[in-house]
Parts: structure tokens; C-alpha cells; sequence
């Protein structure tokens, strides 16, 4: 870009503000720029972190249960009278065999542990990797990392494996995450709930942190199934175990499902119809996979759709629907114009000016000249254009004829 | 990036995690150990040598167990553990993005086109079993599939150009001859070239004449100059390692190289597509512009409805030159982007500003005005409308 001399006097306060301001440079530089990139990958290093300090909650809890059991067992043992000496054996044996059990288990648990700070680490050393000499590899691992993760929460595990395996990127992905959620998804998807509720008591703290009614919903979806069946009593039983509990805080929600079994599951009145349709299932899979992401500190959304998101809308300007977009511009795509839709168009506070010939961005270097039609190439492109033509200039858009000599130089800010 | 105070925090969690694995392990032992010892004493019991007597046996296992104190044990370590696990997330969440989808627009993308669009992006990048296992596994419909079997070709002639076999390049080239001259793309005698110079490396002359006779005295017209410096080429057939020519382009590894992505280059663009994966652009796009809109939805928190409706960013998103499809023009003096009716125009000096910028300062055109970046008098009549 032109740098322009300084405004004279008689200029408006506002021109001349503007016109310094156009003479800083708002390009950060590249390494600023992948700084801030990289503070994006907040949920690359989260994921496997909260994956890890979950199993080693889980694999303490174990140990605590155990010792104390054994401890318990142990005071039983002394406090009883008249155990004979084969009882204590049995007994005691017993004991000695379930420590070994759990010391089994605590190694387990310890390589497990090991396994997931190992992952942890490296995300880290990945991330630190990241420089201006290995940045286009570095970036085309990013597509695919951010490709599995598309993957994994459309439950697409087989592309999201064989992709992870093929780019050897196993470390950088959350696939063995997601295996946890693919079982209470598949048993959603064939209507059993058990999996999803045990799945809500081993994360019930966090789901009881963040006021989750998931469960809540899963039992009231059990309620539907009783009712569909016409077990009423059961459905009775059943709610006034798992679904009183919740009356305090979702009343009008239990109302309206307990007045189920008054219409049945044939009934044709909206409000009740909808509660025994095959879709309430999809939704709980929705409301699963959020509850998770959330448990885990992702994004709700994945995070392709975010990126595409930005990067679109970074993109988009009002040119790129016309038919002379530039075939490198992906909003030259329908798929991609048709994605944009919905979406802002860009801002700049600054001319970008692109030569229509050459597609090279006109500056300094190569300052943008202007045809007695109006019409503005770079200098590069015109200087080879009369080269080859001795001296002869012709508008590749209207078809114009001019002279090298009659082109004057833009000076744009 | 600097990582170190994170990597710190990390290691003193995984420090806390084998102590306090090593403690769960200390005590189970402790335990294990004791129960063993009653149970030898038990078994001993039937002995009437030595009698034992259980009830003080177990009590006197009771006091040990108290004494070693193993649930106090075991919670000891796991405390300073918990202290670790819980800084840890906090600081990465300080240093870090927490939550990116602060500046996302509640649209739901097409599924079916996200996945046409990946699917395309697998099969361009020349991964065809993974798009056709991503395409089966979506159940998305053979259509998503179009871009499958012209980038198979493409990854063909790239193959066997990899194994120096030059045939199916130069089978493309031919079929594609008129289209590669329209575009100036001198392709197809880069190919003959090279497959010229493979007959000559393989020391035949006579074979070498016959193909430069058939197929580069066709293209002579246009490229003397190259034809001339193949066939003086012959003069060294067998031995061109000690010609002229031996550090010449024509033998590099890099000219096959080039010549390659010239042949990607211009297959993609007869089939109407870029050079780069749209897919791969339009991420990196968004990695470059999240960053300034995640800094203003910061700032204007609270605003969030608004952000869901605007026609326009809020913000300029500065993107690399790599991103600039569009000339964009933005009047200096108004800020604004040029459009059809406010176009961008070229004063006397060669200044550009938009017309209604010269308007307001020409008081539509009744009188002259100092051009703001240097002391010209401009007459408004007298500027000319651009078109870049
Ligand atoms: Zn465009
Ligand atoms: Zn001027």
C-alpha cells in the first residue's frame, strides 16, 4: 500500500485522523499471529487433563472402598464371639485374597494414570512444537485434528479412527473420550437407558454442579416407557421413587408426565402425544452429548463448525457471490456460498487491492495504475502485457486499447 | 508459545499423582502384610503345642490397623494431589481461550453439506479410503462422492510420475492440450521435455531423435529457445552428468517436482476447483480471524443478540495476504467499503476516495477542494470512476 504524505492543513480533522491512522500498519506480524492462534487450543490441553483426573478420582475412590471394607471386615472379625479356627481361616483368607485383588487393580489404575499424563504431555510438547519453520505441517495437523473432532461427536468412529491411525496423531485426539460417550449414545439409540444413568452417578457431582436435569429426563422417559406398556402400577412405583424426588425443583414437568397415565400412550392430544414419540430418544442423545462436552470442557459445537464459522465470515465479502470469484476463493463454491449465507460479511479498515490479472495483492511493490477506462491493474502485470505487446495495453474486461504511456498510478491509502 | 509455567504446574501434578500412587501402594502392603501374619498365626492355632488364642489375636490386629491408620494415610497425599489437579485447569484456562465459541452465531450448518465438503477435502488430498469410509458411515448419498474419481486420475498421474513414469502425465497433457494453451500453460512441453531428457539419461540416441522429431518439433514454434537446448542435449547422450547441462533445471529433482504441481495446479483448475483444499483455506481463515472476534465479544459481553444478527462483522478481520481474493477498497476519509453506488474515484493527483467522500467535500460539486493527502485543488467534475 502507498504510504501518502501528510495531509495538508485545509483537510477535515476527520481526514486527517483517518489518514494517519491508515499509515500504521494493523497486519500483526506472523508470529504474533500464531501466538494468538495457539491460545485457541485451550480444550486440546483440557480434554485428556479432565480425562485424566477422572480416572484418578475413580481409581481413589476404589482404594478408599476397599481398604475400608477390609478394615470393616476386620473390626466384624474381632467383635464376634466364638469364631472357630476354620471360619477365621476362610475369613481371613478371603481378605488377603481381596487385597491382592486390589493391589491388582491399583496397578492397573497407576498405568492407566500414566498412560493419560503421558497424553497430557503430549498436547503440550505439541503445542510448544509449533514455530515458523514446521508451520504448515503444524497447520495441516490442526485440520485433521480438528476433522476428528468433527468426527467423534457426529459418532463417526470408524473415519475418526482410521484418520487418527493413518496421520499417527493418536496422542493429539480425544478418541478413547468419546468411547465413553459411544456407549450411552448407541444404548440411547436402542432405547435403553441403564448405561446413560449409571454414566449420570459416576458424574454426579458435576452434573449436580452445573443444575443438570439429565437424569431427570432419563427417568422421565423410563416413566413414558412404563406407561406405553401399560404397566401402570409400576409406572406408579417408579415414579414415586425416581421422579418425586425432583418435584421440587421441575414440578410442572412431572405434572405433565404423570398426566400420561391418564390419556395412554394412543392419546392424540399435542402436549402428551409428542412426550411418547421416538424423537423425545434423539433428543436425550442431544442433551447427552452436550452434558458431556460440558463435563469434559469442550465447545458445544464442534469445533470445525466454529473455525468454518470465523473463517467464512472473514472470508465472505460481497464479491464472492458474483461469477467472476476466483476459483482459489472457497466462497466461489456453492457448498461453501451456501454455508455463508446466514452469516456476517467481513470488515476492512483498509484497501486490499488485488490485481484481476495476476491475483498478486497490489502495493508498494507493485502500485496499482489505472487505464483511461477506469479500469486499475498492477504494474507488474501491465509492464509484461505492453513487453509482449510493444507498448500496446488491452483491458482484459472491456476489451479497451490504450498505450503504455497513457497509464497513470493510483495512489490508494 | 510459552509453556513453561504450565509445564511446571503439569509436572507437579504428575509428581503428586505417583506419590500418591506409591502411597496407596505403601498401605495396601502394610495391610496385606499384617493380614498375612494373623492368617499364619490362625493356621498355626490347630498346633497344641502352642496354643493361640484368636479373640487376642484379632484384637491386637485391630490396634495395628488403627496405628498404621491407613484411610488417613491414603487421604493425606491425595489432598496435595487434589490441590495440584485443581490448579492446573485454572492456569491453563488464564493462559488460554477458555471457551471459542464465544463468537459463534446460533446457525445450524447443512450436515449434508459439511460432509460434501469433507468428503471432497479427503478425496483432494489424495485420501480416497477414508473419504469412501467417511461417505458410508455418514450415509451420505454417492453425490457427496462426485470429486472421487477426477482426483483418483490426478493421484494417478502423480503416482506413476513419482515412480518416473511420465505416460499418464503426458496422456492428460494431450487430451488437454487447447485448454492448457488457452491458459498460456506450457505444460505439455515441459512434459515432452523431460520425457526427452528420460530417453537420453537412458542413453538412447536414436530413440531420443525419433521422440524429439514426433513430438517436441510440434511445439517448436513457440519455444525455440528450450528446443534448441534439448537437442544440443544429444551431444551428451549417455553422459549427461559431465554436459552443460548436469546442474541444469532440466535433470533436477526439483523441476519434477515443480512440473507436478504445475500439472495440480492446472487439474484442479480444469475441474473447476483451487489449488488449495477450500476446506483447509477457509479453517485457516478462521484460525486467523477467531482471535479478534473472540477479543470484541469480550468486550461487548451482554451484546451477545445483537452479534446475532449484524450484516457485518464488527470488527476488521486482518487476514493474511494468502486470503485476498477480492480487491476491497476502503475510502480513507470515510471509512467505508466502495460500492456500486459509492464507488471508489481517482482524483487529478492520483489520490482515491470514494464519490460520496468528494461529494461532501465538493459540496456536490459546486466547488473545488484541497485534495486531503496533498495540496491539489480538485475540481469534483473532474474525477474518474475506478474499477479494480
Ligand atoms: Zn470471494
Ligand atoms: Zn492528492
Amino acid at each position: 500500500m502507498e504510504v501518502d504524505a501528510i495531509p495538508n492543513g485545509s483537510a477535515s480533522e476527520t481526514a486527517m485522523e483517518n489518514a494517519a491512522a491508515a499509515t500504521i500498519s494493523p497486519t500483526p506480524s506472523k508470529f504474533s499471529g500464531l501466538a494468538e492462534s495457539l491460545k485457541l487450543e485451550h480444550q486440546f490441553l483440557r480434554v485428556p487433563f479432565e480425562h485424566y483426573k477422572k480416572t484418578i478420582r475413580a481409581n481413589h475412590r476404589v482404594a478408599e472402598k476397599e481398604v475400608s471394607a477390609v478394615i470393616s471386615s476386620v473390626t466384624d472379625a474381632a467383635d464376634r464371639e466364638n469364631m472357630s479356627r476354620e471360619e477365621a481361616v476362610h475369613h481371613f483368607t478371603s481378605l488377603v485374597s481381596r487385597l491382592q485383588g486390589l493391589k491388582r487393580k491399583l496397578e492397573e489404575g497407576n498405568r492407566t494414570e500414566q498412560m493419560q499424563a503421558q497424553k497430557c504431555r503430549a498436547r503440550l510438547d505439541h503445542l510448544e512444537s509449533a514455530d515458523a519453520d514446521n508451520l504448515a505441517e503444524w497447520n495441516s495437523t490442526r485440520l485433521k485434528r480438528i476433522l476428528v473432532d468433527y468426527m467423534l461427536r457426529m459418532s463417526y468412529f470408524d473415519t475418526a479412527v482410521k484418520l487418527s491411525e493413518s496421520s499417527n496423531i493418536q496422542d493429539l485426539v480425544d478418541i478413547d473420550v468419546f468411547q465413553e460417550a459411544k456407549k450411552v449414545i448407541d444404548a440411547l439409540q436402542n432405547k435403553e437407558i441403564a448405561p446413560a444413568l449409571s454414566w449420570c452417578s459416576d458424574n454426579k457431582s458435576r452434573l449436580k454442579k452445573s443444575k443438570s436435569k439429565f437424569e431427570f429426563q432419563l427417568r422421565l422417559q423410563e416413566f413414558i416407557e412404563l406407561v406405553r406398556a401399560d404397566k401402570n402400577m409400576q409406572a406408579i412405583t417408579y415414579a414415586r421413587k425416581y421422579l418425586a424426588p425432583w418435584g421440587a425443583t421441575h414440578m410442572k414437568e412431572l405434572q405433565r408426565v404423570m398426566a400420561t397415565l391418564a390419556f395412554k400412550s394412543s392419546t392424540e392430544c399435542a402436549i402428551y402425544k409428542v412426550l411418547f414419540e421416538p424423537k423425545q430418544w434423539d433428543h436425550l442423545v442431544d442433551v447427552f452429548r452436550q452434558e458431556f462436552c460440558k463435563i469434559y470442557g469442550m465447545t458445544l459445537e464442534p469445533l470445525l463448525n466454529i473455525y468454518l464459522q470465523a473463517g467464512l465470515s472473514a472470508l465472505k465479502t460481497p464479491y464472492c457471490y458474483e461469477d467472476d470469484c476466483t476459483k482459489e476463493d472457497p466462497l466461489s463454491q456453492e457448498s461453501f456460498r451456501k454455508l455463508a449465507v446466514p452469516l456476517p460479511y467481513s470488515k476492512q479498515h483498509h484497501s486490499k487491492l488485488v490485481c484481476y490479472i495476476t491475483k498478486e495483492l497490489m502495493d508498494t511493490e507493485n502500485p496499482p495504475q489505472v487505464l483511461p477506462n477506469g479500469y486499475v491493474y498492477s504494474a507488474k502485470a501491465l509492464e509484461k502485457m505492453a513487453k509482449e505487446n510493444s507498448g500496446k495495453i488491452t483491458c482484459p474486461r472491456t476489451g479497451f486499447v490504450c498505450s503504455y504511456s497513457e497509464l497513470v498510478k493510483a495512489y490508494i491509502s | 508459545m510459552e509453556l513453561d509455567s504450565i509445564k511446571d504446574a503439569f509436572d507437579r501434578v504428575t509428581k503428586k499423582q505417583k506419590l500418591s500412587s506409591s502411597k496407596s501402594h505403601e498401605v495396601v502392603d502394610q495391610i496385606h502384610l499384617e493380614l498375612e501374619q494373623v492368617l499364619q498365626k490362625i493356621q498355626l492355632a490347630d498346633n497344641p503345642e502352642c496354643p493361640v488364642n484368636l479373640k487376642s489375636v484379632f484384637s491386637e490386629l485391630k490396634t495395628k490397623l488403627k496405628d498404621i491408620a491407613p484411610l488417613t494415610q491414603l487421604e493425606s497425599t491425595q489432598k496435595e494431589l487434589n490441590t495440584a489437579l485443581t490448579k492446573y485447569p485454572k492456569l491453563v484456562e488464564k493462559s488460554f481461550n477458555p471457551d471459542i465459541s464465544k463468537a459463534y452465531r446460533n446457525v445450524d450448518f447443512d450436515r449434508h453439506t459439511v460432509n460434501q465438503i469433507i468428503a471432497s477435502h479427503f478425496y483432494r488430498q489424495g485420501m480416497f479410503e477414508l473419504g469412501d469410509c467417511f461417505i458410508s458411515e455418514a450415509g451420505e448419498s454417492e453425490s457427496a462422492a462426485s470429486m472421487r474419481s477426477p482426483f483418483q486420475e490426478m493421484y494417478q498421474i502423480l503416482e506413476a510420475m513419482k515412480s518416473r513414469n511420465l505416460d499418464p502425465a503426458l496422456n492428460w497433457a494431450l487430451n488437454n492440450s487447447n485448454k492448457l494453451n488457452e491458459c498460456g500453460s506450457d505444460l505439455l512441453l515441459k512434459l515432452h521435455s523431460m520425457q526427452f531428457m528420460e530417453i537420453l539419461q537412458n542413453g538412447d540416441r536414436h530413440d531420443a531423435l525419433k521422440y524429439a522429431r514426433t513430438y517436441l518439433a510440434p511445439l517448436a514454434s513457440n519455444h525455440l529457445a528450450e528446443l534448441q537446448k534439448l537437442m544440443a542435449c544429444l551431444l551428451w547422450t549417455g553422459r549427461l552428468d559431465c554436459s552443460p547441462y548436469s546442474q541444469s533445471q532440466l535433470l533436477s529433482v526439483t523441476n519434477w517436482e515443480n512440473v507436478a504441481e504445475e500439472l495440480i495446479r492446472q487439474f484442479c483448475n480444469f475441474l473447476g476447483q483451487s489449488y488449495e483444499s477450500p476446506l483447509g483455506v477457509t479453517v485457516a481463515a478462521g484460525v486467523q480471524g477467531l482471535p479478534p472476534l473472540l477479543k470484541f465479544m469480550n468486550v461487548m459481553a451482554g451484546k451477545k443478540q445483537e452479534w446475532q444478527s449484524m450484516k457485518q462483522l464488527p470488527v476488521p478481520v486482518e487476514l493474511g495476504r494468502e486470503f485476498q481474493f477480492h480487491s476491497i477498497f476502503v475510502c480513507p476519509v470515510s471509512k467505508e467499503q466502495s460500492t456500486e453506488e459509492n464507488p471508489p474515484m481517482l482524483m487529478l493527483c492520483g489520490h482515491v476516495l470514494c464519490k460520496q467522500s468528494i461529494m461532501k467535500m465538493s459540496k456536490n460539486s459546486t466547488k473545488s477542494f484541497k485534495c486531503p493527502y496533498c495540496p491539489t485543488d480538485i475540481d469534483a467534475t473532474r474525477c474518474r470512476q475506478l474499477y479494480f
